[in-house]
């Protein structure tokens, strides 16, 4: 007994010599009015705008932010439990500007916008920060979007291709499947060199715990971090929490590696900015919102680039997600966040109960970068393909009037019904590209006429088991990326082998 | 446009600064007369409160707040004052002593916004924090 008590008193002995007490000039405030959120300080003559304020309450330390720097006062926002926080309480400047933990350790991990475990799994071990705000990359460090990001999901490989360090909006009425196609996307990303953020921007956390069972389940947090910032955290969390994803982003893509961002959603996160912007009593104007949300959605967005091989090569693609109130596409931040990004991926609530599942419009959705962003073997397929859509959407309106068409014209109306029927795909059920190429040769190829429209997902499904068994032509398209003649001979083969199997 | 606190001292500041206590006799009634003129009683305390810093300011002068847990020694004083003349640039200093038996030891000193905390009660605080982590 006597030895553990010895070797308590001397390491206490020794923790204590150990010490030394800091003396240092602090600069100090005193906090004049608290509301929702806001705190007013009077004092802090020295403080850096954005820069992190610790209001001293009986209960403890709470972190602010500086945003409002005035003559007498700075205007604060208060990242915490504002209750706690009384009038006259003193406010410390830190001299630092609001920064994020990075590193390999936020890897795997459901962190607030302040990089503060929400995951029971501890401190996040890193001693590496970075700034929230920062100026996105300039010219000369970029390079053209051309590497693809596979998402997985048939009906955007092929139509909307997304490309690495492009911006890519999902947009749609609530509960039509926008953040369904984003966890497909960072599900697909498994093998793929791709590290994932989802930052959940005023989400339920019920929702979130779900989303993050099912990305474990998927084996996706091996790559994957979580932002959350949850609908009942105050609004300046939610305000700062895309940046603070962005952050962790820029660590990976400054070591080169390639990065996938989704912001879920941004139109929650531009109600919160409204929110603080109105309680700072700065002047809102169209819908209530402040005269910057264009620059606060643009300065964010702005960061997700491809660097060119002198800065490493890495990239930052984002994903943001707007709901829409009833497909109103023309609303304020609707508008802006489209002309911000490089396309739009919009779905449609009468595609959606059709059981066009995922319920994407192929007409209103489009994706700047192209083309360029497919591989030879995809854009060859792709290419038909959208072209047999285009021709199907324009005669399935005409074809509602009569009966009486000639047989070009059914053939067309049959395989756009087929090709629809492909479009189908389950949520959780991401696809490889090699796959994807064989359904869409397959189908503009003829060879899936003699299948039944209401047969075609079963024979799909059935397709994709067999060419796993048999997966050299799967494994063909993987490694030349490309389709010459020999993986064209031998996707049919591959498809009438399957044909003969179910006879 | 509407007049601020410290645009009014700014102004009384530029009046009384070169005259002789004669005048200022003189001047004070009239700016007090302008002040309700304007409508800008209300704002006389901080009027006040922004003249005597801008005085302060442009006099070389600095305010500090000292607490400690006892009366301090002269020479310990000397060496806070000297401490304020070299961080501010001050020619004088305006000591406000108090004792507070709060602070257990050491002192605190307040001066334009910032602090410098040398009190036992904060180095205890910190090592109660450090031994926490």
């Amino acid at each position: 007994m006597s030895n553990t008590k010895d070797f308590i008193v001397n390491q206490l002995k020794e923790e204590i010599s150990g010490f030394k007490a800091e003396v240092s000039e602090k600069s100090v405030g005193r906090v004049l009015k608290v509301s929702d959120g806001i705190a007013l300080v009077s004092g802090l003559s020295e403080a850096m705008m954005s820069e992190i304020l610790k209001f001293k309450t009986e209960h403890g330390e709470i972190t602010g932010v500086a945003l409002n720097l005035e003559e007498n006062l700075v205007g604060a926002i208060v990242l915490g439990d504002f209750t706690a926080i009384k009038e006259g309480d003193e406010v410390h400047a830190t001299k630092r500007i609001l920064e994020v933990p990075v590193g390999e350790a936020v890897i795997g991990r459901v962190l607030n916008p302040l990089g503060e475990p929400l995951d029971g799994k501890g401190k996040v071990e890193t001693n590496q920060f970075y700034p929230v705000e920062k100026i996105a990359p300039g010219v000369i460090t970029r390079a053209s979007v051309k590497e693809p990001v596979q998402t997985g999901i048939k009906a955007i490989d092929a139509m909307i291709p997304i490309g690495r360090g492009q911006r890519e909006l999902i947009i749609g009425d609530r509960q039509l499947g926008k953040t369904a196609l984003a966890i497909d996307t960072i599900i697909n990303q498994k093998g793929q060199n791709m590290k994932c953020i989802y930052v959940a921007i005023g989400q339920k956390e019920s929702k979130i715990a779900n989303i993050v069972a099912k990305l474990t389940e998927a084996g996706a947090m091996e790559y994957t971090t979580v932002v959350l910032a949850g609908a009942s955290n105050p609004a300046s969390l939610l305000y700062i929490a895309p940046y603070a994803g962005c952050a962790m982003a820029e660590y990976f893509c400054d070591k080169g590696e390639d990065v996938l961002i989704v912001y879920d959603d941004l139109s929650k996160h531009a109600v919160s900015y409204r929110e603080i912007s109105l309680l700072l009593r700065r002047p809102p104007g169209r819908e209530a919102y402040p005269g910057d949300v264009f620059y606060l959605h643009s300065r964010l967005l702005e960061r997700a680039c491809k660097l060119n091989k002198d800065f490493g090569g890495g990239s930052i693609t984002a994903l943001p997600i707007i709901e829409t109130q009833a497909g109103d596409l023309s609303a304020y931040i609707p508008t802006n966040v489209i002309s911000i990004t490089d396309g739009q991926i919009f779905l449609e609530p009468d595609l959606f109960y059709k059981g066009n599942r995922p319920a994407v419009n192929a007409g209103l959705s489009v994706s700047r970068v192209g083309s360029s962003a497919q591989i030879k073997a995809m854009k060859k397929v792709a290419g038909k393909m959208r072209l047999e859509a285009a021709q199907y959407r324009e005669l399935a309106a005409f074809a509602q009037f009569g009966s009486d068409l000639d047989e070009d014209t059914k053939n067309k109306l049959e395989r756009g019904k087929r090709l629809y029927e492909i479009l189908k795909q389950d949520q959780y059920q991401p696809l490889s590209v090699a796959k994807q190429v064989i359904i869409y040769y397959s189908l503009i190829n003829s060879l899936l006429d003699d299948v039944a429209v209401d047969d075609v997902r079963t024979f799909e499904a059935g397709l994709y088991k067999y060419a796993d068994l048999n997966d050299e032509v799967l494994n063909l398209i993987t490694e030349r990326k490309e389709l010459d003649e020999e993986i064209e001979i031998k996707i049919k083969k591959l498809v009438s082998d399957y044909k003969a199997t179910i006879e | 446009m509407k007049i601020s606190a410290r645009q009014y001292a700014q102004c009384l500041y530029e009046l009384v600064s070169s005259e002789s206590e004669d005048k200022i006799k003189k001047i004070l009634p009239k700016f007090v007369v302008l002040l309700e003129k304007h409508r800008a009683l209300s704002l006389a305390p901080a009027v006040i409160a922004a003249f005597t810093e801008i005085w302060n300011k442009e006099h070389g002068e600095v305010m500090a707040e000292l607490t400690s847990a006892r009366e301090l020694k002269s020479e310990a004083k000397e060496m806070i004052v000297d401490y304020l003349k070299n961080k501010s640039g001050a020619t004088e200093v305006i000591l406000d002593e108090q004792v507070d038996q709060n602070i257990l030891g050491g002192f605190v000193l307040k001066y334009n916004n910032k602090i410098v905390d040398a009190s036992l009660r904060s180095s205890l605080e910190s090592l109660k924090n450090s031994l926490k982590a």
